[in-house]
């Protein structure tokens, strides 16, 4: 078994697995999700509502995916993307001095968006472009679908 | 079941979640929700710059920053807020210990009361402080939210320390830590 592929299994169930917890963590708590994502005042409460219910349940679908490997390319271009725009928004917070909760482990995290969740957001981003370069990696549903 | 079903079905499925998620809060508004989404008022107290003057009356008599000669321990809070729900036990800690040396001021800083759906009133100020033990004097409700619009910033609940001199010289919102509070404390203390 090739060691590339072993990493991107890794990253792969990893990555995976963290978005289903950060996601399930969201479930049912809309309101302080919807107070977090306010607090960066880049988005228009009308667009706030509904992505404080519909973004836990997006995340834990996409570390489903990740973990299931299926669409593995797909799910984990999305992941990039979706970490990179999280790092973007808690810089512009940062960068505006705004005191914003980054809320991102649910309504019980009330870590302040500083740099660091910035550069944890790109070293994720980064981690979930490998694994798009890379897929899909063993023991993904991927490569069965391919074969049938 | 082949990828091409499965792509499908995907689709469907994200999609679905989607205008599940746009048509229930359409069909459901949630004033809850609807409160939550609305970022705070962002007043320009900044660090370092002298506090504006103020006189509220409290559960524990008038209070006037004027007068006061001790450091000042200022909270702007929202009864329907969990976070300042929570926070309180901190504050109560804090107020047992600094008590006798800070003056500690809570104020009410929200237009909407203790159930997230109806307008503030003092009755939910009042449950507020019995539900939740409150030690602290807590500031009358103004439904100007004069004070609370000058020092939010960024969300409930809102903690700023002004020292003897009148200096902001810590603001910050959000669960803080006890310990952090405790040092902003000691250090206006020095």
């Amino acid at each position: 078994m090739p060691f590339r592929e072993l990493l991107v299994t890794i990253a792969r169930i990893a990555l995976g697995a963290l978005l289903v917890v950060t996601g399930s963590l969201k479930i049912g708590h809309a309101n302080e999700l919807a107070a977090a994502i306010a607090g960066f005042r880049l988005l228009h409460p009308d667009i706030i509502e509904p992505l404080a219910l519909i973004l836990p349940f997006g995340e834990v679908l996409l570390g489903a995916y990740l973990m299931l490997g299926l669409f593995t390319r797909v799910a984990a271009f999305v992941a990039t993307g979706a970490f990179v725009l999280y790092g973007a928004a808690i810089a512009s917070a940062v960068l505006r001095h705004i005191p914003a909760n980054c809320g991102c482990f649910g309504p019980n995290d009330q870590a302040v968006a500083d740099w660091p969740h910035v550069a944890f957001d790109l070293v994720l981003a980064v981690i979930a472009l490998a694994i798009a370069l890379g897929a899909p990696g063993i023991l993904a549903l991927d490569r069965r679908l391919n074969r049938s | 079941m082949n990828r091409r079903v499965l792509g499908i079905i995907s689709v469907v499925a994200i999609a679905l979640l989607v205008v599940v998620g746009v048509i229930y809060v359409k069909l459901h508004p949630s004033a809850q929700l609807q409160n939550a989404s609305v970022a705070p008022a962002d007043g320009s107290i900044e660090i370092g710059s002298r506090a504006p003057q103020f006189t509220i009356p409290t559960t524990q008599g008038p209070f006037d920053l004027n007068a006061e000669t001790k450091p000042v321990f200022l909270e702007i809070f929202a009864t329907w807020c969990p976070h300042c729900q929570r926070e309180t036990v901190i504050l109560n800690a804090l107020y047992a210990t600094y008590g006798t040396r800070v003056a500690f001021i809570a104020i009410p800083g929200s237009e909407t009361g203790m159930d997230g759906t109806s307008a503030e009133s003092p009755f939910d100020v009042l449950n507020f402080v019995m539900a939740f033990k409150v030690k602290y004097p807590i500031g009358e409700y103004d439904p100007n939210l004069t004070i609370a619009k000058l020092w939010l910033k960024g969300g409930y609940p809102t903690i700023a320390v002004i020292g003897e001199n009148k200096i902001v010289s810590y603001i910050n919102s959000g669960e803080i830590p006890q310990k952090e509070l405790a040092a902003q404390l000691d250090r206006a203390l020095k």
